[in-house]
């Protein structure tokens, strides 16, 4: 119903109207962004200063960094619920394994590789024994987050000096390393998710599995290996939490999962799947953090800031979808 | 018309009647003068092939359409609303449609079932009791005895038809048209719902059955009515016609005109077939198939045609017989194996599981070989475009860009597409299933000759069709698949309509 009444009163411009709807909705969250800086720059004290727009940056790669891979799985049609946990359980690990002794860079391949392993099991149990991925990823969540805290009696373990790490947490020309990495991934995800036969295979599936699977896709080996990337990509934002607090600490990254979901879906890109990009999800992890950071800095009750949150990031997908609705039609029109 | 001197030992008059009805759509007279009447306590099957205007009249009986000209009555009087108050009227005055797809709930009893959405209820309390005994009571009439609180996912195909049946006896009809009731049902589950549908019958309502079994059709049907092009052609009794006779009015004397193939020698065998079984569809089924010919596979709705390509494709397991090719047995069910053989296939439902709507035409052409438009594990844009351009051009796709959307695509164009990802995977043999079905006339005139070339570049091609004209347009040889194993075989230059629907209908 309101589809159609959408295409009568669409104007014409059909032409145009394809590559203009590809881009309504990053069009859209740019517009956002823009209104969130206008808001809080007039209204909340140093917010456009330096050091703030460099906190806004490392902030955003925490979420950004998990983002990228979330929103390939969102794409396939799956959800991931584990990234926080996966964050913790992953510093935790580091942290063990310096202790140890093990050497700097051995350990974050062995942290890397634990991460994506653990990831597989999620993926292994969607892709072979139809367990749906928010049950298979839910239970990981639970399971690592007690891990963690069970080995660590949930007090942080510390490193001791690490050069490594420090250089890490040590910004190159006034910008954060995080953040440096977070735009690194950023670019191969695009370019994977567009360029190559994996990534056009994720929007296949996530479009129709069954005529992917016709084709001679390999759905299944696709699956573990989204979820596999899933796992290695926390454990790089774990290993960033290690350089950032000098410990692996099983309570950390707390509700991360949910920020990066929500930056992934007001990003556009769609809960049921087949449709999305890396650069609506960018846009997605700016709003989030800008957010997050503005109502900070307005010194607003940190309990109300959620409900603040919460209603912004509802608001932003409904006019989204209200966007990619009326663009659609014109184009059908 | 003759209709109700065939009909005798029915005291009631006549139920429903279409009356002169004309009804014409852009480019095709889908009703054309059409007069009709069914009695009450009369089983009238209806006869005709694809677009014959089955659907149309069923479509005025219910009120879902407005015949350009002509009157609809039901029970005497006429439907006289001209928007959607016309379907309520009908449906006020007892017509009840039981379709194909089955609308019921899997996970919830039998009897919660039959009163879906219309519980019996006590202040918001569904009073279960109640409804049991009622269900039990409505169920045993068409002799289900299952226990009221079955789920209905444990009831088998047929006992879900028959819950489908009993849901719309509930509101007391008059006239209840069944579309294909047993085409899902292997033939055993089927005298079920037949044994259902004479006892509807013997309680006073009308039933008009489309069918083209001619055995079920002899069993329950007082008489037939057969359409051909919008038009009722004759109403026969069917104990005493021939089967031959019907096919005759069912496709008109212009049938048999097709231009017929070339016989032409093959040599090589690529795909042997022996023995396969697939419950409860096929029994045993064993055919070959040469390098460069087209094998039509022949059969009614139902038939396990669709199964039948999904054995020897590796998507269903088997559960005996062997598949074997250039000489070799493959291991049953491994899918992505048989493309590696140079195998390609195209599913009956082309929305369902053929295409990735949003992706471009580019991307659902070369998903069966991304490696082929790549450059070192990249895919080149430019290489993509020129392999689809390739496939759009052999397969006279019509399409704005190779990027757009295929889901934006006519059905014929788009069913050209998935049969062309084959074409640029370099397939050997293709088994289509039903290419095409809901594709207008000149697309399928285009597949048809896009198959014909494949098989002159030495290509094989399995062709499924239900619509009988075309299979002696295409194929080298037909085979009828019938009662879940092959039956008669023609072979080029003599395949003939009427002989082949002849032997897809017939009883056993």
């Amino acid at each position: 119903m309101s589809l159609d009444q959408a295409a009568t009163s669409a104007s014409s411009g059909k032409k145009s109207g394809t590559s203009f709807s590809q881009h309504m909705n990053e069009l859209s969250l740019f517009v956002a962004i823009v209104v969130l800086y206008v808001v809080f720059t007039s209204t909340a004290n140093g917010f456009l200063s330096f050091n703030n727009q460099i906190n806004i940056l490392r902030d955003a790669a925490t979420i950004g960094i998990a983002a990228w891979a979330a929103t390939l799985i969102i794409i396939a049609g799956e959800i991931d619920v584990s990234v926080g946990p996966m964050v913790a359980f992953i510093s935790v690990v580091l942290a063990f394994l310096l202790q140890w002794g093990a050497p700097t860079p051995v350990a974050f391949a062995l942290s890397i590789v634990i991460g994506a392993l653990l990831g597989s099991i999620a993926g292994a149990l969607r892709a072979y024994f139809d367990v749906p991925s928010f049950v298979a990823t839910l239970g990981l969540w639970s399971a690592l987050r007690g891990t963690a805290l069970f080995v660590t009696d949930a007090l942080p373990v510390s490193i001791g000096r690490n050069d490594t790490l420090d250089a890490l947490d040590r910004s190159v020309l006034g910008i954060p390393p995080a953040a440096i990495i977070m735009l690194v991934f950023f670019a191969i995800f695009s370019f994977v998710s567009r360029k190559t036969a994996f990534g056009r295979s994720v929007f296949a599936i996530g479009g129709n599995a069954h005529a992917a699977f016709l084709s001679g896709i390999s759905v299944s080996k696709i699956r573990v290996a989204l979820f596999a990337i899933a796992g290695a990509m926390a454990a790089i934002s774990g290993i960033l939490l290690v350089s950032r607090l000098g410990s692996g600490n099983a309570t950390a990254a707390n509700g991360l999962e949910f920020d990066v979901i929500a930056a992934v879906v007001v990003g556009g890109t769609s809960l049921s799947g087949g449709r999305g990009s890396m650069l609506g999800t960018l846009l997605g992890v700016l709003v989030i953090t800008l957010i997050g950071n503005g109502l900070v800095l307005l010194g607003i009750n940190p309990f109300f800031q959620q409900v603040v949150r919460g209603l912004i990031i509802v608001i932003a997908v409904l006019a989204n979808i209200q966007a990619i609705k009326r663009s659609m039609s014109r184009n059908k029109g | 018309m003759t209709q109700t001197s065939l009909a005798p030992n029915l005291a009631h008059g006549p139920i429903a009647s279409v009356k002169g009805c004309t009804r014409r759509y852009p480019g095709v007279l889908a009703l054309d003068n059409a007069t009709f009447q069914v009695a009450g306590g009369e089983v009238r099957a209806l006869l005709g092939k694809n677009g014959a205007g089955k659907s149309t009249l069923i479509r005025m009986l219910t009120g879902a359409e407005i015949p350009d000209s002509g009157t609809v009555e039901v029970d005497g009087e006429e439907l006289r609303h001209a928007g959607s108050g016309r379907a309520q009227d009908a449906f006020d005055k007892g017509v009840r449609v039981v379709y194909q797809e089955l609308s019921l709930v899997p996970g919830m009893t039998l009897a919660e079932n039959l009163f879906l959405g219309r519980w019996p209820r006590k202040g918001g309390v569904i009073q279960y009791a109640e409804m049991e005994a009622q269900a039990f009571e409505a169920m045993g009439r068409l002799g289900l005895e299952r226990a009221p609180n079955t789920l209905v996912a444990s009831l088998s195909p047929a006992e879900r038809q028959l819950l489908e049946i009993a849901r719309v006896l509930l509101g007391k009809p008059k006239l209840v048209i069944l579309d294909e009731p047993t085409s899902s049902l292997a033939a055993a589950e089927a005298e079920k719902v037949m044994a259902a549908v004479t006892r509807i019958a013997s309680e006073g309502i009308a039933v008009i059955y489309v069918s083209h079994r001619m055995n079920e059709i002899r069993q329950i049907a007082h008489s037939a009515t057969v359409m051909r092009d919008g038009r009722i052609i004759d109403t026969v009794d069917v104990k005493g016609a021939d089967t031959r006779e019907i096919v005759r009015l069912m496709l008109g004397s212009e049938g048999s005109q097709a231009a017929a193939l070339e016989n032409r020698s093959l040599e090589k065998t690529v795909l042997e077939v022996r023995n396969l079984a697939l419950a409860p569809k096929l029994s045993s089924v064993s055919f070959h198939l040469k390098a460069g010919e087209v094998l039509g596979i022949a059969g009614l709705l139902g038939a396990g045609r669709t199964e039948l390509l999904q054995a020897i494709m590796g998507v269903r397991r088997q559960d005996q017989g062997e598949v074997l090719v250039d000489g070799k047995s493959v291991r049953p069910g491994h899918y992505k194996r048989m493309l590696l053989r140079g195998f390609g296939y195209t599913p009956e439902s082309r929305k369902e599981e053929g295409i990735v709507p949003l992706l471009g035409v580019d991307e659902n052409t070369l998903a069966t070989n991304f490696s082929g438009v790549s450059k070192s594990g990249i895919l080149s844009a430019k290489m993509m475009a020129e392999a689809t351009r390739k496939v759009i051009e052999r397969l006279h796709v019509k399409t704005a860009r190779t990027d757009t959307p295929i889901g934006t695509l006519s059905g014929g164009n788009q069913q050209k597409i998935v049969i062309g990802r084959w074409v640029y995977a370099n397939s050997r043999v293709l088994l289509l299933d039903e290419p095409t079905r809901g594709v207008d006339v000149e697309a399928k005139a285009q597949i048809y000759a896009i198959i014909r070339q494949l098989a002159a570049e030495g290509r094989s091609v399995i062709f499924v069709s239900s619509e009988i004209e075309e299979l002696p347009l295409v194929c080298d040889r037909v085979l009828v698949l019938r009662d879940g194993t092959l039956g008669e075989e023609f072979k080029s230059p003599n395949i003939d309509q009427d002989a082949l629907m002849a032997a897809c209908i017939a009883g056993h």
